[in-house]
């Protein structure tokens, strides 16, 4: 059935392509490059050395780390590739293939061979991948590829070139091309409505979630079988061909037109024109919290330090008062609305799984969490809001989703920068966790976009641990409490409350203005995740900061008035000595003649 | 008057074009003896020298101090590759500074012509010159006490130590391995015999091989997380974790390392290094945990095909004449 229809498309698409073959704008139907077999002895030497440990001897996704990752590694075998410029189900050009080669596919685990490899040892090594190819033909008179994104088969990145040749091809210019600047930055606001209309028309949020963290749609499979989720748009730093260039809307604006083989991600042509399918990216790409991406790892630079901010009397302890708002994006790239400026900042912490220890997770659900944090000295308490972004939660009272705050327990014992383990401590040095285990009520994962989000059934505990198979309930009384807590659009958001100074002896106790080693753990119940089965993140510091000096007030205005009596005196002094010039009362200094 | 205007024009006009248009010219991606950014700076201060003579400008004394002085402030911060911290930068200038000092007063008569514009805009002379100043300065001053007493924060600068001192011997899996003198069992040929081998293909045919592809397959089941699919330290998780991962494609990691050394930090990971290693953030696990003995040798062994490294042994002869016996 669907392959009637594409056929007819195919039909109708090359039939167009011969009639207005001259005129730019439209796709153009050709022949896939052929295999360049003079290249293969050199591409499969460059395959065995470099690929074949995921890719597998004969290109079918399977080599040794296969089972370990999510994402798997791409099977080569039925020719279907994800990251193209040519129509649904086509095979790729081989310019699409140099490219992922060469700039890898961030988010997974491919990396960029594009300064590791030779440019003819990559040009080589994608002949060879072609070959491996068994259930299409490169060379069959009945393959056939549109190239629907334009840009021509000499440009170098495909990221790159926007502006240059894609805006001859289909797709066209985005409708604000005569904006110039950082494209992070520039696009009019009124293409950003626009694509938010086009979102909600065209049903987007089904898989990707109402807030496009890809929490709409929990059962999807790829076309092997394999569990396959919809893309986070709010981590665009993961987009598949995105490299060092995360805010660039471009990738989203290929992916619209093309769609991702092997993936239930369609292309949306017939639905969207060009400037239609630009304005859809501008509006996912402006989700993207703007943050400083590392040009090695693709990834936002963790703050090291968390901040929390001294708070006037109590701390409203609502996630939703305004003075916990403010947002993701870094101040210094783009400012935070005036009322915002005073707010605590939200602190980017990097999750991997525990990979180390014990019962090893190689995937992780949340990639990150955002800590924002306020303490009151009237109430001697300090506050952390933890928020991650997690697609689907757990359903099962035995695995519970969770999240933990874990501190040294004896930190007035440590000297210098010593910590205990980040993984539950040593037997020397313990640590202090706090851990939150919660269910959303009335939540299925299957369900529709709920704006209001899903209240969680949350239990608190806290554990003393010597190391991860050490972990044991704290004797002592809890003192932690989980404030307020929400599932809200995909963002799990827990706010911890406990005052500064408890009795508890494995309890930390949190001195202000001072440097206090901290780290979290994560536990996805969907993945049965429990224990040290869990992500985790290295120690960071938090500081307590203390008010603002009274001094930063009246101190300024002092030293300016200080300034201005030494003008005066200044003044004073050179005409003095100017009237004693003049009086004769002085010799001028003489020049030598 | 007129020609100190067009001196002035001269200077930012020239530094706003050759900054602009010229400095991307000199700084391409592959650095030439002509295209680079120091002949570039010596052709700005000869463009200045050579256009300020020619048109017989010969701007106030207080101007050319005032030339001498962005041009160092210009070259410090933004010709000087790489750039400096800013503490290098304030010495710098400071002694930049100095030296514009100097040239105005290397003779009285100089010195006094620099002091008149300072001396008639304090007395009033230059009125609007003085108000501005006048005003000015004081809120400057004042801006300036308020940066400098607004509390700011920033993360602990910790130091590590990379490359710990061994221990004599290591114990693994009960059994007691000196470090000096331990050799990898399986190093069994010449590692550049096999630099066109290919992994599982040629694995029945060369024992070599055999023992590459069974260490690659264990390092892409367990390492490549966080030491990368290059051995560049940049695996998926590699972000995560400070320290950050090993590269082991840089010459001063592995290359430098004996085989026993990575023996033993493979099989005791983080937790098996000194505290001025920083043990308490160290992902790398303690393989004995998950790995067999052997194991651990086949993956050294693949690290070292895979770089291209070989590994450091202590005076050649003797230790290849004691692998073969």
């Amino acid at each position: 059935m669907t392959k009637n229809k594409n056929n007819i498309k195919r039909l109708i698409f090359s039939f167009l392509a011969v009639a207005l073959i001259a005129i730019p704008g439209t796709a153009m139907a050709a022949m896939p490059d052929p295999i360049k077999k003079d290249m293969l002895e050199k591409g499969k030497k460059v395959y065995f050395k470099r690929c074949v440990w995921c890719h597998g001897v004969e290109g079918g996704g399977d080599g040794p780390s296969a089972e370990r990752l999510y994402t798997r590694p791409r099977n080569f075998i039925q020719g279907t590739f994800k990251i193209r410029w040519t129509d649904s189900g086509e095979l790729p050009l081989d310019i699409n293939l140099i490219n992922t080669v060469k700039n890898g596919l961030q988010g997974s685990a491919m990396p960029a061979w594009g300064e590791f490899l030779a440019e003819d040892e990559i040009l080589a090594v994608v002949q060879f991948v072609k070959s491996l190819v068994q259930d299409r033909d490169w060379s069959d008179e009945d393959e056939e590829v549109n190239n629907v994104i334009g840009g021509s088969a000499t440009s170098s990145s495909s990221v790159g070139a926007i502006g240059a040749d894609v805006g001859k091809g289909p797709l066209g210019n985005p409708p604000w091309a005569e904006t110039k600047g950082p494209y992070h930055l520039g696009v009019p606001q009124e293409h950003i409505d626009a694509g938010k209309e086009l979102f909600m028309k065209n049903k987007c949020w089904e898989c990707h979630g109402g807030e496009g963290r890809g929490d709409g749609n929990p059962t999807m499979k790829d076309d092997w079988g394999f569990p396959i989720v919809a893309a986070n748009w709010q981590q665009c730093w993961n987009f598949r061909g995105a490299r060092r260039d995360p805010f660039n809307p471009f990738v989203i604006a290929r992916t619209i037109s093309t769609g991702l083989n092997g993936t239930p991600m369609p292309n949306f042509r017939e639905q969207l024109t060009g400037t239609e399918r630009w304005q859809l990216a501008a509006f996912v790409n402006s989700l993207c919290p703007r943050k400083k991406i590392d040009p090695l790892t693709n990834k936002p630079v963790p703050d090291f330090l968390i901040q929390s901010v001294y708070t006037e009397g109590p701390v409203v302890p609502k996630i939703d008062d305004p003075s916990w708002q403010s947002p993701d994006t870094d101040d210094r790239i783009v400012p935070a609305p005036e009322e915002q400026k005073e707010n605590p900042k939200r602190h980017h912490i990097a999750m991997a799984g525990q990979i180390t220890r014990g019962k090893r997770n190689f995937d992780p659900k949340a990639d990150n969490l955002w800590v924002t944090s306020r303490w009151s000295a009237e109430e001697q308490a300090v506050y952390y809001l933890v928020e991650y972004d997690l697609r689907f939660m757990s359903t099962d009272p035995e695995y519970p989703d969770a999240v933990a705050i874990q501190w040294p327990a004896k930190l007035q014992d440590l000297f210098g920068a010593e910590k205990p383990y980040f993984i539950y401590g040593d037997s020397k040095k313990p640590v202090d966790i706090w851990k939150a285990s919660f269910l959303a009520k009335d939540y299925n994962a299957t369900n529709a976009p709920n704006e209001k989000g899903y209240q969680l059934d949350m239990s608190v505990k806290e554990f003393v641990a010597n190391g991860f198979d050490a972990v044991k309930d704290k004797e002592s009384e809890g003192k932690v409490e989980v404030v307020d807590s929400i599932f809200h659009q995909g963002r799990v958001k827990v706010m911890f409350k406990r005052s500064l100074t408890t009795e508890g002896e494995f309890d930390v106790q949190i001195p202000s203005e001072q440097f206090i080693p901290v780290s979290f753990m994560q536990w996805a119940g969907r993945d049965k995740e429990h224990d040290e089965h869990m992500a985790i993140s290295t120690w960071y510091y938090t500081i307590l900061k203390p008010a603002l000096p009274a001094s930063l007030y009246y101190m300024p205005p002092i030293v300016g008035f200080v300034f201005i009596c030494f003008q005066g005196w200044l003044v004073w002094m050179t005409k003095r000595t100017r009237k004693m010039y003049d009086e004769g009362k002085m010799r001028r200094d003489e020049l030598p003649r | 008057m007129n020609k100190s205007l067009v001196s002035f024009l001269v200077f930012v006009v020239g530094l706003a074009v050759f900054h602009n248009a010229i400095f991307p010219i000199f700084t391409p991606k592959e650095v030439g003896w002509i295209l680079n950014r120091y002949v570039y700076f010596l052709l700005f201060v000869a463009y200045l020298i050579i256009t300020n003579l020619a048109l017989k400008l010969k701007p106030p004394i207080a101007m050319m101090g005032m030339f001498v002085w962005l041009i160092g402030f210009y070259f410090y911060k933004f010709v000087l590759y790489p750039p400096i911290p800013w503490t290098l930068f304030i010495t710098y200038m400071v002694m930049w500074s100095i030296g514009t000092f100097l040239f105005i007063s290397q003779d009285p008569e100089t010195f006094r012509e620099f002091r008149k514009p300072i001396v008639k805009t304090i007395v009033g002379e230059y009125k609007l010159a003085r108000i501005i100043v006048f005003t000015a300065l004081p809120i400057l001053v004042g801006m300036a006490t308020y940066n400098a007493i607004y509390p700011s924060y920033l993360e602990p600068v910790e130091l590590r130590t990379v490359h710990p001192a061994p221990p004599a011997t290591t114990k693994v899996h009960g059994k007691t391995y000196p470090l000096e003198s331990t050799n990898n069992p399986f190093r069994v040929d010449e590692q550049d015999n096999y630099k066109d081998s290919f992994p599982f293909l040629d694995a029945d045919k060369q024992e070599y091989m055999k023992y590459v592809t069974e260490g690659g397959t264990i390092f892409f089941q367990n390492c490549h997380y966080c030491h990368g699919d290059q051995l560049n330290g940049l695996g998926m998780f590699s972000h995560v974790f400070n320290p950050t991962p090993a590269n082991f494609i840089d010459p001063g990691t592995i290359a430098m390392l004996q085989e026993a050394f990575l023996f033993w930090r493979v099989s005791k990971g983080g937790p098996g290094l000194p505290n001025e290693s920083t043990p308490w953030s160290s992902a790398m696990p303690p393989w004995e945990e998950h790995l067999k003995t052997e194991e651990i040798w086949k993956v050294i062994l693949f690290e070292y095909w895979y770089t291209g490294w070989h590994p450091r042994t202590f005076g050649t002869e003797s230790s290849t004449a004691g692998g073969g016996e």
